[in-house]
């Protein structure tokens, strides 16, 4: 809980309304009190109003009714470009915040704005890139920097500043889980009030004690982040149950376990074998010897050997940098590499692989680069025109991609105007109509709300061609495939059957996916949503201050309630019945209990 | 007849025809070749074995880079310096003036001790357009009296003018002089300096921050470009000459200016975020020194010297 200093918020807002230019009601009737030190989890539904409170919050946006409060007075004139100072917002894409021209200008242009000398605003920039561990990246320019870095090197430009109030957008998007590990230790760090806007609660959980709720514009629940996450009916309510998640079934090992126990050796013999078998059934794609090699000399892919069968569900897993979205444009017509790659047992010459997007259908990481038409349909069409295909045909197969997709309905919808599921569900629905006979994944869960990914699982649990999906997301690896690659340096160096990849964590953190964290929030939170789904009548030996008639004593003294309850226990599953009678005599908070009427005997 | 006329008036000399690929199309061809390689080799970004040690300042790396002349030099003065040097060697107008300014210009590179291969990159720029002069104008620039023509065997109406050919060896001479400047003058400061040292001077605070953020989302904008076409790439559209292809391109622009609009508005809103109140902080401080009047000096001496020889060969 946050402490509470002079028993003033530190964020005062009252009954705020926020309407855009355009007539759209992003905030009404929001009152809410934030005091120093809380940490609080802003979420909501996508449109839900997060983002338009976090500006008004950091005096970006000007109430359209109602007041914002900093520190007591009103955020604007002199005490709003004061308070900018004292508040750092972390914007989700870190190209809008990195706009220096070099990493340490961006971070020294802070505390620059505090008035501080540029030596004094230097030593502070490199004191804030050491904590991010970037120090050594300070002068470099931030478009060369990978993504985490530039996520990194953003977070410093606002530590620099020593702000009191962290405000942070999707601080995790688009982070393989070791980065995001990274990240969390870093906001662990931090000592002042902090407001983080997420769908990932997991991460949310580890970081935030409160947890403020919106929906369409309005706070509907202001609590305790355990309450929040514990509370699965909602969760579901407000589109944020990632309960499915953490239901992964028993995984079943195995013949050839062995393999993935090995670490990250080079391909063994008997996956090397499996691979080249002639006398297999003829795979649906195959790369002999393939490799790619950048126009600057930097190898992409080298001597590549890989075979995928018709129906096979791959994952493509590895570090940054590893090469799979060189692997990826590959296999789509994008790229041309040097050795030889088979579709369907057709040796794809230089004027084949211009086609080979007919066959291979990629749904890009982000889906706003794959969306370029003015509406729905014209988007659904793109693709299917260059098909050749009639144009009866092309509308009737847009229809029904769009019913797959559960976009029915939107066909004159603008893109750019959809939420960010219903677009990744757009994107995967442009492709699914073209009926590729490979459907090319590349990070599909990036920036969608637990509802969207829910969603585009149910979609793509359904797809029954070959899929060959590209993710950190280790749930959805284990969920959708049965076959997991591991790529390193340009090679392919594992090929495991996914569950005994799963199993390796060793593996695992070797490729950026260690989900330690992850799992230990997880059973944290399964623990507490079982908690408090249990009424049942409970014993209760206690010693307090209570009331018989004008009597008013302490002793210890037992008695029956009948209340919800919270404790950790196992249940067997289905509708199998469980019982807690091993635990019914324990001891608890229960306040109020000594108003109630006490009628127990004195001896 | 006027032919004739003309005949009084230029000079011919008549050449076999085996002269024309001996002494135009091989050398053209060679020459067009090596700037294609030029070109091509400057634009393949050589991989260092070891990443540089960005934890300085890479004006301060190498091989003594950073500590040149023209690095030390004052920024105000090397604009104005150069600035003015560059209009002095614009306004040349024979060839060994010219050639002068080159020589130069390549002294000054090695003194700055900059980079060989972005020079070979502004140089490949500019080829193309030196190269198109360096053909052209020989065969179009108009007869005047006393020009000579030089004609191919019995090809009369390809008569090359040298007059041409030499006017445009002197245009491409001046700007390669003044496109081999443009490197120490932008590389041998920080960017932020050199805007700042142009804010110093006069040019509006505005136009140096517009020149700085787009260079820095320059590459951001061209990143999400390239993004955006392999997505349309990815679902078969190639470029042809019909409406469908104009229909394609039409949105694919719109889009891209949707969405650098848009995060013209998030940068803006990150920067006030962070406390701009319309001014970048100054970038460091400038102090002009005696040496830098003095190489200021020695420089506008070097480009009137050239004036003054391009004006005595009349």
């Amino acid at each position: 809980m946050g402490t509470i200093i002079g028993d003033m918020p530190i964020f005062c807002v009252r009954n705020l309304c926020y309407a855009y230019p355009d007539g759209i009601q992003a905030l009404s009737g929001v009152d809410l009190d934030i005091f120093s030190g809380d940490r609080i989890a802003l979420v909501g539904q996508n449109g839900s109003g997060k983002t338009t409170l976090v500006k008004l919050l950091s005096g970006l946006l000007a109430p359209g009714q109602g007041d914002v409060l900093y520190k007591g007075k009103s955020l604007d004139g002199e005490h709003l470009n004061n308070s900018r100072l004292n508040i750092g917002l972390l914007f989700q894409d870190p190209d809008d915040q990195l706009f220096g021209h070099t990493v340490i200008d961006d971070v020294a242009f802070g505390p620059r704005n505090q008035g501080k000398s540029g030596k004094a605003a230097a030593l502070c920039a490199k004191q804030a890139l050491h904590r991010v561990n970037l120090e050594k990246l300070a002068y470099k320019e931030p478009h060369n920097l990978s993504y985490g870095q530039k996520k990194r090197a953003a977070l410093a430009g606002i530590l620099a500043m020593e702000p009191e109030v962290l405000i942070l957008d999707e601080p995790t998007g688009n982070l393989d889980p070791g980065q995001e590990a990274v990240f969390l230790d870093l906001l662990k760090a931090f000592d002042g009030t902090l407001i983080c806007i997420s769908h990932d609660l997991i991460f949310l959980y580890e970081l935030c004690q409160k947890a403020v709720v919106l929906h369409h514009g309005s706070i509907h629940h202001n609590y305790t982040m355990r309450e929040l996450v514990s509370q699965r009916s909602a969760l579901r309510d407000h589109g944020l149950d990632f309960s499915f998640r953490m239901t992964i079934p028993a995984i079943e090992m195995p013949a050839h376990e062995e393999n993935g126990k090995n670490g990250c050796g080079a391909l063994s013999d008997a996956d090397a074998g499996a691979l080249n078998n002639p006398s297999g059934p003829l795979p649906l794609v195959r790369l002999e010897n393939y490799g790619y090699v950048y126009p600057d000399g930097t190898p992409g892919l080298q001597d590549l050997f890989l075979h995928i069968h018709e129906g096979e569900k791959t994952a493509l897993v590895g570090e940054n940098g590893a090469g799979k979205s060189t692997l990826l444009a590959c296999l789509c017509g994008l790229r041309q590499g040097s050795g030889d790659l088979f579709f369907k047992g057709t040796r794809m010459t230089r004027k084949r692989h211009k086609d080979l997007w007919r066959r291979a259908g990629l749904v890009f990481q982000d889906c706003a680069d794959q969306l370029f038409c003015a509406s729905v349909k014209e988007e659904m069409i793109f693709g299917l025109r260059r098909l050749g295909l009639s144009t009866d045909e092309c509308r009737h197969r847009a229809a029904a991609a769009l019913a797959r997709v559960g976009l029915a309905g939107f066909e004159k919808r603008v893109p750019l105007h959809l939420s960010g599921g219903e677009r990744k569900r757009l994107a995967l629905g442009c492709v699914l109509a073209m009926d590729p006979d490979l459907l090319i994944l590349d990070e599909p869960t990036a920036g969608l709300d637990p509802r969207g990914e829910e969603q585009l699982m149910a979609i793509l649990e359904t797809f029954d061609k070959t899929l060959l999906l590209v993710s950190h997301d280790l749930f959805f690896i284990e969920k959708l495939t049965h076959r997991t690659l591991v790529m390193h340096q340009g090679r392919v160096i594992r090929d495991l059957p996914t569950p005994v990849f799963m199993q390796d964590d060793k593996l695992c953190r070797f490729n950026g996916l260690s989900f330690s964290y992850r799992q230990r929030t997880a059973t944290a939170i399964r623990q507490l949503q079982h908690e408090h789904e249990h009424r049942h009548p409970h014993l209760h030996i206690h010693d307090h201050t209570h009331r018989h008639g004008r009597t008013v004593h302490a002793h210890p003294h037992e008695h029956l309630h009948d209340h919800p309850h919270r404790f950790v226990h196992t249940h067997p599953g289905g509708t199998k019945t469980h019982d807690h009678a091993h635990r019914l005599v324990h001891d608890h908070d229960h306040p109020g209990h000594e108003a109630e009427p006490h009628d127990h005997s004195h001896e | 007849m006027l032919l004739g006329r003309f005949m009084t008036d230029l000079q011919y000399i008549q050449v076999p025809l085996w002269y024309l690929p001996l002494l135009v199309l091989i050398p053209a061809a060679v020459a067009a070749g090596v700037v294609s390689w030029l070109g091509r080799r400057a634009r393949t970004r050589v991989v260092p074995e070891n990443d540089p040690d960005w934890s300085v300042p890479p004006l301060t790396q190498g091989r003594g880079q950073g500590t040149s002349l023209i690095h030390r030099w004052d920024v105000r003065c090397k604009i104005l310096t150069m600035l003015a040097y560059s209009f002095a060697v614009a306004s040349l107008r024979h060839l060994d003036a010219a050639a002068l300014a080159v020589l130069f210009s390549l002294a000054v590179l090695m003194v700055a001790r900059v980079s060989f291969h972005k020079v070979m990159l502004r140089l490949a720029a500019l080829a193309g357009f030196m190269g198109m002069l360096l053909v052209v104008m020989p065969l179009t620039v108009p007869n005047h009296p006393g020009d000579t023509i030089v004609v191919f065997g019995s090809l009369d109406w390809l008569g090359v003018n040298v007059r041409g050919g030499i006017l445009a060896a002197t245009i491409a001479a001046k700007a390669t002089a003044i496109a081999l400047l443009m490197e120490p003058l932008l590389s041998t400061a920080p960017l932020p300096m050199t805007l700042y040292g142009l804010s110093r001077l006069g040019v509006p605070d505005m136009a140096g921050q517009m020149v700085l953020l787009s260079y820095r989302y320059l590459h951001v904008f061209t990143h999400e470009a390239r993004r955006m076409t392999a997505g349309m790439q990815a679902r078969g559209f190639a470029k042809k000459t019909n409406m469908d292809t104009l229909r394609a391109l039409a949105n694919f622009l719109g889009m891209l200016f949707v969405r650098s609009f848009e995060r013209t508005e998030r940068v803006f809103d990150a920067m006030q975020a962070r406390g701009y109140k319309g001014r970048f902080p100054d970038p460091g401080q400038l102090q002009l020194r005696l040496s830098d009047i003095f190489i200021a000096g020695i420089w506008v001496a070097a480009g009137t010297g050239l004036v003054f020889f391009d004006w005595l060969k009349g």
